[in-house]
Parts: C-alpha cells; structure tokens; sequence
C-alpha cells in the first residue's frame, strides 16, 4: 500500500480581491486514517479542502499523489484520482430517488447494476440508505448519506466532509463516527473538518489546525487534549483594547461573571428559544442582559444561531418561547417599525438582505424603516428625505455619486455607512450590530468599530454580534460565546485566555466556580 | 449625472427595440415579397398621421393602459398579476349591470364605474387572500380566476344581463351612463380621460406616497421591507385591490364608451383580450404608470393601422399580425428579461430556504 493518498506541498492561496487565505500549507494524509482539520472561521479549511477536491486551483504549490504530481482542473479530475468531497449544502434532486441521484452524472451504468453495486456497498460499510424513496422523504441524515454513497459509487480512496455535524442530531452523529472509522478500517482515507474539539478527538486520529491560513499544529488525536487544541486553534497573541496582549493566564474554564455594570438593563433576554429555517431550535434558551454605556460581544463560530437570535430580538423572526424585553417592555411578536420607535436600531449582518433596497436610491435607502416619520397626509415629504439624507451622507462620509443614485452603485464600505447613518438617525438607546464589519476594508471597518466605541461613550447599549474574534474581544466590555444554540461562557476579555476562548469556541461549557 | 441618464436609458432602450422590431417586421414582409416601406407609411399615416387615426389609436388604448397599469402596479410591489382579463370581464358586467336601475345622467356613469371598480376589486380579493395569508402564487390563481371569470361573464350574459330583444349580447348600457365622446365620428370617449388620470395617480401614490414606497420596496427586496417593517400581508392585499378596481375600469370604459352598442357580446368577443394585451403594454411601459401611457397609444395605433396596412398597401391580414407581433415582442424584452431575471431570483430563494 501507498504510503500517502495525497500530499499538498506549499499550498497558498491569493483570492482576486487580494485575501490572503493559504499560505505555505503543508498536509499529507495516509490510508486508513481518519485527518482532522481543526480551526475557526476564515482559517483557510475550505479553501483547502476546495483546492484538495479540485474545485479551486491554488496561487503557489503543488499537490502529489502516489503516481507523481497532479493538477486538478475540476471536481472531476479529483474524483478521477480517487478523491471526492461532501459538501456542507447538499446538491440532491428532491423528487428523485436516492438510487436516481447517484446515477445522475455517473453514466455508463445501468440502474440494476449499480442498485447491485450499491447495496454491496452498504452492506460493506453499514452506509444504509432506502434507495428507492423520494429524497425529499428523507430525513436530513439520510440525504446526507446519500451525498457520501454518491461519492463512494465512484470508488473514492479519500473521502473529504465539510463540516458535516452541523445539520445532524447526535444519534446521527454517533452512526456516521461509526461509518467513517468503518471506513478507515478498509484502509481508505477521510479528512474530517470540523470546528468542534469533541468531535475532533471523538473520531479522528490525526488532526491538522489551521489558524489565518497556516497550519498552527499537528498532533496524534491519542497524545492531545482538547486544551491543547483550543490553544493552537486560537492562538497566543490576541488583541485587546486596541492593543495586543499576551495571555498568561492558564487554568480551567470557568464561569466568568465580566465586569458588574451600571444601572437598570436597557435590553433583557430571558430563556429564548428560536427556530432556524428548517425547523430545528437554533437558539435553545439564552438569558442575558444588556446595560447602557456596554458593549455586549457575542462571539462564537457563525452557524451557531447568532443570526436567529438577532432577528428574533430585532422583531424579524418568530420566538419559539422566552422573553425579550426592551426599556422596559415585553417586545416579543412586536413589528420592527415598534421596536425602532421604542429606541431600537439594527444594523443587519446582511448589507444586501435586510439592509439595504439595491434598486433605490441613497434617499430612499436612508428612510427605510423611518418612512412613516416623513409623510405629510400620506405623501412623502421629498424635501425632508432629501435633507435627511444629505445628512446622513455628510456625517457618515458616504462616497456616493449623489442621492439620486442607486444604492447598488455603492461600494461596500459606503453601502455599510449608509446603514449605520440611517440606524443611527433613530438616536437609539439600544443598538444591535450584527457582523458590522464584515467583507469591509481596514479603513471602513476601523470607521465602524470607532463609532460603536463612540457610541459605547455617549452611554447607549451595543449588542455586538461578530464571528471576527479579534473585534469581539477588541470591542467588548463582556462577552458571551455561543455554541450551539447556548453561551459557554461569558467573560470580561482581560478574563481570558487563549486557552479559554478555544475551548469556549468549541463546545466546552465553562464549569461554575 | 448618473440618476439622469437611468431616466433616459429605459426611453432610449425602448426606441431603440422599436426600430429593431421595425426591422425584424420589415424583414418578414420582404421575405414574402410585400414592399415595407410602403405598408410602414400606410400604417404610421393612417394611425398618428391623421385626427381620426388618432383618435382610434387612443380609443383602442384606453382600456389598455388600465389593465397594463394592473399589471404594472403588481409588479413593482413583486406580483405578477395575470388576472386582468378576469376582473376586466367582472368590471364590464358591473357596468352593465347599472343600466339595470334608472338614474339621472352623470351619477349614473359615475356610480356605474364605481361598481365595476369594485367588482374587479372583489374578483382580486380571494387570490390576494390565498396570496397574503396562504402563500399561493398569485399567477396560478390569477389564470384559474381568468376562467373563472370567464365563464360566469358567459353565464351572465346569456341568463342575467341579455338584451331582450337581441339575443347576442347583453343590455345596452343607458344612455344616462354612457361616457361622452370626445370627437364626433370617433370612438373616443372621456374613457381616455379616465385612464389617464388613474396612471397618473398611480404614479402619485407609488413614487410620493408612504405606502407605494413601502408596496416598492416589498416588490423590490421583501426581506429588507420587512426590516423597514412593511407588512408583507398589507401590501399584497392593498395592491391587488388597486389593481382590480383599474382592471374593472378598463371593462367598464370600454362599454360605457364605445359606441355603437355599448353593450358587451356574448362569448365576450368585443372585450376579449384587453386584459393579457395590457400585460404587453406594461412591458413595453417598463411598468411605469406613465410610460404606459404613449405604450398603449403606440399599441392602439398598430391595432388601427393594422386594418388600413391590408387594404391600402395590400398586406394580408395575418402577416399584419405578423409584423405587429415582431414589434411588440421586440419592446417588451428590455422589460421582459428584466422581469424574468428578478423572478427566477425569487424562486431561487425560495428554493433555498425551503
């Protein structure tokens, strides 16, 4: 046997817009086992596992099989040298059936014939799925199995999944661990994203971190801890205040109170429960208060149901159960437009879904949601939106080519200035930011967190919500990380360590002290 | 002056794919040996080149800038609102109906195009329910209700609204209720009038007015009016209902101002079509209340000169058809690719979060 089944050498990754994703990524993986690939959001996993499985090329580099080195120019010639991947987002017909989806594309197979080569298959490695059933009729577990049959029908030698927990429940976690070990025991390879440090240690026997496109650490899963992890993942230099730090501090995970504030809470949360859009509780009953002159962090791994749980308090999805009370007042089932009276603003995690109107103009962009504050007996008063929005233009430095232009002529900087002008005309008392600087450049997204510091001084309340780390612990006066669904931990920053936030990141609750 | 050019772009586009379709008309003609040039001046002198050509043209377009209004109004709040022809056949019988009762001249037509404006409101209202709470798609329903309509018009004008006498088509409407021609020994009746106001107050209530910024922008990002807290449920209700009272409108102009039985046809003969011609003008409008307008007169005048094209220049009547069908199709798809890009987006979303 082969002593690899692929080797990437040097790895790096420029995007066109000049992100650095890789860079000098080494990685060799053997027959027969089972690789983690560890890290948080933006350390470089997919891209990897995308120029692994031919998807994306690399800028520098070179990949190596047994028979020499090897360019992919497709998914294709990836699955041609054995190596196929799952992806996170499932790529099934619904209407057909499990056995229709793996012989679409497959070819050159008659249907009998690869029913016979599937269900050798499944009994090969107890993979079952019912091949004759809608896939629409599945549940979410069972289609995932029939996007890895669909990969084995083509007699991969590596398996590639993406973060492929993330829409299981454990029982179906718990089936497919057994499933890939299974795998391995023939001797083929699996890498095995994840971000999770349980389920790292749990299944794999190798595991690779990334950390800003390095890798940060290889250890064998027998001789690590989850510590260990949690340190590599995240690093020993983070940035606090503005300025970097070094943490010492070393120890168990704890529950942290964060600093004690001042006064009567502005926004309350009390035991909340949300549901995602497919139905499954994103936000499983979370408690917390928010108090005038703080910034409230909410770090965590984007997935975790951050966004269910800011547009449940900001009136745009429905609460499941719990309460959600603004200055006072029990807000749960209330309109948004109600809240923005009350002294809410919201600047949405998705510039191009909820805030902004592309096709209109800067003017009228700069009204939405305050409309009904600029009508005259029910016509709108041209020449107060203009002014409205001139000012806001003015203050928030937005470089547009006049108010009469479509907001999708904006850059995105100018875009985000615009929706934080117009949230911040409703002077609010309480202010949800939700990935605020997200897809920015330095000099907006600096722009930005200057002002929510500002903002933080003039004594109103920030709820921040961002799966950039740095700008969390940069930014907040507390902060919360979210798993699943729930906080591990909640934290002044200086509180933390390294250490601590990885295994807060990655599932582990903190224990009270 | 990048706003001014996006007002110029959509005139500019649109002559431009008139003179294409010309080209593409001119193009079939010559294939089947007609002379174009010819037939192009026959039917551009007879349809704008004279009073009376005007005067059709306009006539034929009065009920079609109201259902392309519908169509119109639909669309820029994200509904595509095929049931015009429908609730048009509901407005025409609610005019006709009118004549049933005696009342004094002018309240008599006013409240005739009241009830017809209403009964198109009513024939919207069960798939803008199914739409705002139910979800379903409002072309499906919309085309059901089309035959719905259709059927019930033929059933009423058979059974309920016949003229005694003449058994062919229903009650003439009363002369108390009429609409005043415009121009002796024409069609054109004060009906313009009417259209050409509600185009231009829809223009009014969807560019200066509170709820027709809210019925935009739910047409053109629903998720981002939901944030700006536009109820989506309002605003499909409050805009189907605009939307069946212009379509009834446009039956009812049509009946109360054409002479010289003003009286609507049994198998609907006479008003047939003008609600899917509408969908046509819309686009060729780029669904704006006022480009609308010189639209439906452009259309109006192809429809009269289409008549003069065969006898004068010689044109049978099926290439008339023909052409016109090029010249249209060719102004409509600016618009049309437009409409269709933004709802194969839609569709995609809801894909992806179902």
């Amino acid at each position: 046997m082969a002593q690899f089944l692929l080797r990437a050498e040097g790895l790096t990754k420029v995007y066109p817009d000049g992100t650095l994703a890789l860079s000098g990524v080494n990685l060799t993986v053997r027959p027969g086992e089972v690789l983690g690939l560890l890290g948080e959001n933006g350390a470089g996993k997919t891209t990897l596992t995308k120029i692994l499985s031919g998807l994306l090329s690399p800028t520098a580099g070179r990949l190596l099989t047994p028979r020499g080195p090897i360019r992919f120019h497709s998914p294709k010639d990836a699955l041609k040298m054995g190596i196929g991947m799952v992806h996170q987002h499932f790529a099934l017909v619904d209407t057909f059936t499990a056995l229709e989806n793996v012989a679409l594309g497959l070819g050159g197979i008659s249907l009998p014939s690869l029913r016979r080569k599937l269900e050798k298959l499944m009994e090969d490695t107890g993979l079952r799925v019912p091949l004759d059933v809608p896939v629409e009729k599945l549940a979410v577990g069972e289609r995932q199995r029939v996007e890895i049959l669909k990969v084995l029908a083509r007699d991969v030698e590596l398996l590639i999944l993406d973060e492929p927990t993330s829409v299981l429940t454990p029982v179906e976690t718990a089936e497919l661990f057994k499933f890939l070990r299974n795998l391995r025991d023939q001797g083929k390879g699996v890498i095995f994203i994840t971000h999770k440090l349980k389920e790292a240690l749990t299944v794999t026997d190798r595991i690779v971190v990334l950390r800003r496109g390095k890798v940060a650490g290889e250890v064998f899963t027998r001789e690590t801890t989850a510590a260990e992890l949690a340190r590599l993942m995240i690093g020993t230099e983070v940035e606090i205040g503005r300025r970097p730090v070094e943490l010492a501090l070393e120890g168990e995970v704890q529950a942290l109170a964060g600093a004690p504030s001042q006064g009567e809470p502005v926004l309350v949360v009390k035991d909340l429960q949300v549901r995602s859009d497919t139905g499954e509780l994103a936000v499983r009953g979370l408690s917390f208060e928010l108090y005038p002159g703080e910034i409230f962090g909410i770090a965590g791994v984007e997935g975790n149901g951050q966004t269910e749980l800011v547009e449940a308090i900001c009136g745009l999805r429905r609460v499941e159960s719990g309460e959600v009370w603004l200055l006072g007042q029990n807000v749960v089932g209330r309109p948004p437009t109600e809240l923005y009276r009350l002294g809410m603003a919201h600047i949405p995690e998705d510039r191009w879904k909820y805030g902004l109107i592309l096709p209109f103009t800067v003017a009228e962009n700069a009204i939405l949601g305050l409309q009904r504050r600029f009508h005259a007996a029910g016509f709108l008063r041209a020449w107060a939106v203009r002014t409205h929005a001139a000012r806001i233009v003015r203050e928030f430095g937005v470089q547009t080519a006049g108010l009469f232009a479509q907001a999708k002529s904006l850059s995105g900087g100018n875009q985000q200035k615009l929706i934080v002008g117009r949230e911040l005309s409703k002077d609010p008392k309480v202010v949800v930011a939700a990935q605020p600087t997200r897809g920015l450049d330095i000099g907006a997204a600096q722009f930005i967190r200057d002002l929510l510091l500002r903002l933080r001084e003039e004594g109103r309340a920030i709820l921040l919500v961002s799966a950039d780390l740095d700008e969390v612990l940069a930014l907040s006066d507390r902060v919360a990380f979210m798993y699943e669904g729930t906080f591990t931990g909640l934290a002044g920053p200086a509180e933390l360590t390294p250490e601590t936030i990885g295994l807060l990141m990655g599932g582990v609750k903190a224990e009270p002290r | 002056m990048s706003w001014l050019w996006r007002g110029f772009r959509p005139i500019l586009e649109s002559v431009l794919a008139g003179l294409i379709g010309l080209g593409a008309g001119a193009l079939i003609m010559r294939a089947w040996g007609y002379h174009p040039w010819s037939a192009y001046v026959v039917l551009f002198k007879e349809s704008f080149g004279s009073g009376y050509g005007l005067a059709s043209a306009l006539a034929n377009a009065t009920p079609l800038i109201l259902t392309a209004l519908t169509f119109a109004i639909g669309a820029r709040a994200g509904l595509f609102i095929i049931g015009a022809e429908g609730m048009m056949y509901m407005g025409a019988m609610g005019a006709v109906a009118l004549s049933l009762f005696k009342l004094p001249a002018g309240i008599h037509a006013l409240l005739a195009l009241l009830c017809a404006a209403a009964a198109g409101i009513l024939w919207g209202l069960i798939p803008a329910l199914l739409r705002a709470y139910r979800g379903v798609h409002e072309v499906i329903s919309t085309i059901m209700f089309n035959w719905l309509s259709h059927f019930l018009a033929f059933y009423l004008v058979a059974n309920v609204l016949v003229d005694p006498v003449r058994a062919e088509k229903t009650l003439s409407v009363a002369k108390t209720s009429r609409l005043p021609l415009l121009m002796r020994g024409t069609d054109l009746s004060l009906g313009i009038v009417v259209a050409g106001f509600f185009a231009l107050l829809l223009y009014v209530f969807l560019w200066h007015t509170v709820i027709g910024y809210e019925a935009r922008a739910a047409g053109a990002n629903p998720h981002a009016a939901r944030y700006g807290g536009v109820s989506p449920q309002k605003t499909v209700l409050l805009v189907f209902a605009l939307g069946g009272a212009v379509a009834g409108l446009a039956g009812a102009v049509e009946v109360m101002g054409r002479p010289p039985t003003y009286a609507v046809y049994s198998g609907l003969t006479n008003i047939a079509g003008f609600g899917f011609d509408g969908i046509g003008v819309a686009m060729i409008g780029r669904i704006h209340p006022l480009g609308i307008i010189p639209a439906a007169v452009f259309y109006g005048g192809l429809q009269a000169g289409a008549r003069l094209m065969q006898m004068e220049a010689g044109v049978p009547f099926e290439m008339v058809r023909a052409v016109q069908g090029a010249i249209v199709l060719a102004l409509a798809l600016p618009e049309l690719t437009r409409i269709l890009k933004v709802f194969g987006r839609r569709l995609k979303v809801r894909r992806e979060q179902a």
